[in-house]
């Protein structure tokens, strides 16, 4: 029995008529004492129980099941559905257990909507079955992480929990292509979806998933060396509606994947196809012919990309914000200098290890309308050909935060200290050898290095 | 600025511009619905409201009569509590009693700002404290039998950190 049930049916004080006065005076003295004492608890008095919810409305877990232990009727408030429309247990992700859970769930009933396990590694298919029954209004479940879990978890939530609209099973190795057929079985409204790392689920797990949730709007399967081609092809065909997409890792992926993507699903706005190195230009000529919104690129280790791609892109997506261009090793000055006129709302842009970038090119990207306004990060590390001179330039971007200058092998304490007078506030990341002395000209002493002193 | 008069349970009456009295919900409702914009002798009564509320929720409506319109976002809201200005720290610098009051008159008159500033402030005399020294804080008694106080810890141990 919980205290709920406990607190409801505690007897309500009774109130005895007696007609002898005596018994009067003394009722009348009881009642007055108790009033005295009820005066003090005055929040009880005062403020009627939808008031006292809002104010526990601001209160967090630790917290409610705190006041769940300082009398009957704030156990019973505590414990309200209302308060536990959201919850994040990765804070106590090492104590949550599956009585927890089960706990959780009868407190919670129909009024869950959205709970966080992540990183709850002991929960295992039997606490969230019954999470399932009981919180048949779930909407939101991050499952991040509980390694525990099988694809016996994934029935139990497609056969109770039918509104669920966002579902990540990132890093839960043992779910397998069952998983994702049951979810496209009972939750035809998911939106979200998150597979990272699952290592057994494989193109027919998400042919299954694009048939039975073609409202998918965001896909994410990082390092899920076994997607396929075939496998998003199914996705662009079934659900149109994408607008996130990250496949990073997802090595296999060849170009026909993304055109089919870029064609069918013309509202993506997030697109990662980072170290998917066998695109090429044609998936960003097929981006930039189809979708517009796009504003943000992820394609760091797609080493095939040239300035083609981003010329192409340059003149469609405007809309563009960020851009991880690193380890885009063919990319020259003429990408800047397409950027800088085509996208005004760069924010963010990673150029590490584009070693052919020069300072012309920074040039070009400093005196366009993003870099007086927005540009925030710049990544220039391990670009080789860079000096002091882009300096320059980059005073023009009055909004730049965070510049990356690691192994730049050409850019000076001086340069940096310049840079900094016009920019105070700017973040440099840069690392100095420590000088090597000069060689010594004296013949003073002859330093051999003790295991060649043999010889 | 068209002045309205507001009387409060107590009969004290309060001349307020309207423009800052229609941070209350209820208020502007009433003015506008009774069509009493154009007519200064009109009373409006808050039978809810005593005077020393009032004033204190008048000084309240004029310090924030610029502030944006909160949002009606009750659903997403945040359940952030370190948000309180400096000045609505010092204004919520009362005894219980007030607090409490002050929260019943936001309800009534249907202030939101004033009603999630006041019930932050609750919400925040209860945070970070031991059931017992809740109970302290607002005086509340402890009417568990030992065997459900048992019971009670038992179920809530888990959010504890062990």
């Amino acid at each position: 029995m919980t205290m709920e049930t406990l607190a409801r049916d505690a007897p309500s004080s009774m109130h005895h008529h007696n007609n002898s006065s005596v018994s009067n005076m003394k009722h009348n003295y009881v009642q007055l004492s108790k009033t005295c004492l009820d005066e003090d608890a005055q929040i009880n008095k005062k403020l009627p129980k939808e008031l006292l919810l809002r104010i526990f409305s601001y209160l967090d877990v630790v917290s409610l099941c705190r006041c769940a232990q300082v009398s009957r009727a704030w156990n019973v408030l505590a414990l309200d559905g209302s308060n536990w429309q959201k919850i994040d247990l990765f804070d106590f992700q090492t104590d949550v257990e599956g009585p927890v859970i089960e706990n959780i769930s009868r407190r919670c009933g129909g009024f869950l909507r959205q709970i966080s396990l992540r990183g709850c590694q002991s929960v295992g298919d039997g606490s969230l079955k019954t999470l399932a029954q009981c919180c048949n209004y779930i909407e939101y479940i991050n499952l991040n992480g509980c390694k525990r879990i099988t694809d016996s978890t994934s029935q139990s939530l497609s056969q109770y929990c039918k509104k669920l609209l966002s579902l990540d099973i990132g890093s839960c190795s043992i779910v397998s292509d069952l998983s994702l057929k049951a979810i496209s079985d009972g939750c035809p409204n998911l939106t979200s979806v998150n597979i990272s790392w699952c290592d057994g689920i494989t193109e027919n797990g998400v042919e299954a998933l694009a048939h039975g949730c073609p409202k998918l709007k965001s896909f994410i399967s990082k390092g899920c060396t076994r997607m396929t081609t075939r496998a998003i092809n199914c996705l662009a065909q079934h659900c149109v509606k994408l607008e996130v997409i990250n496949l990073h890792g997802c090595n296999n992926i060849e170009d026909e994947a993304v055109i089919k993507l870029a064609n069918n699903c013309n509202s993506l706005k997030y697109v990662c196809l980072a170290n998917c190195s066998l695109l090429t230009d044609n998936c960003l000529v097929a981006l930039a012919e189809q979708c517009y919104q796009l504003n943000t690129l992820e394609v760091a280790g797609c080493s095939q990309f040239t300035d083609i791609g981003f010329l192409a892109l340059s003149k469609t997506c405007h809309l563009m914000e960020k851009m991880d261009l690193e380890e885009c090793v063919f990319i020259t000055d003429s990408t800047l200098f397409h950027l800088a006129m085509g996208c005004p709302r760069l924010e963010y842009l990673s150029l590490s290890h584009c070693e052919l970038i020069t300072d012309e090119g920074i040039k070009h990207l400093s005196t366009s309308t993003c870099a007086s306004e927005h540009l925030a990060v710049l990544e220039l590390d391990n670009c080789p050909l860079i000096t002091d001179a882009s300096f320059d330039h980059l005073i023009n971007c009055h909004n730049l935060q965070r510049i990356m200058l690691y192994d730049c092998q050409l850019i000076t304490r001086n340069g940096i200290k310049r840079l900094r007078t016009h920019l105070p506030n700017i973040n440099v990341h840069a690392y100095f050898a420590p000088v090597t002395p000069p060689p010594s000209t004296g013949n003073s002493r002859k330093h051999y290095c003790r295991c060649c002193a043999i010889l | 600025m068209p002045l309205i008069k507001l009387q409060s349970s107590d009969g004290e009456v309060f001349q307020v511009d309207f423009d800052i009295a229609k941070a209350s919900v209820t208020i502007k409702t009433m003015v506008e619905d009774l069509g009493l914009e154009d007519d200064d002798e009109e009373i409006v009564p808050l039978p809810n409201v005593n005077a020393g509320i009032l004033k204190k929720v008048i000084q309240w409506a004029t310090y924030h009569k610029d502030d944006p319109p909160p949002a009606d976002d009750d659903e997403g809201r945040e359940k952030r509590t370190d948000d309180i200005s400096s000045w609505d720290a010092d204004f919520l610098k009362v005894d219980q009693g007030t607090l409490f009051e002050l929260i019943l008159a936001a309800n009534y008159l249907d202030i939101k700002g004033l009603l999630d500033v006041t019930c932050k402030t609750v919400a925040n005399m209860i945070k970070g404290k031991t059931p017992e020294e809740i109970r302290k804080t607002f005086n509340i008694k402890n009417d568990f039998t030992a065997a459900e106080e048992d019971q009670v810890r038992k179920e809530n141990e888990w959010c504890e950190e062990k």
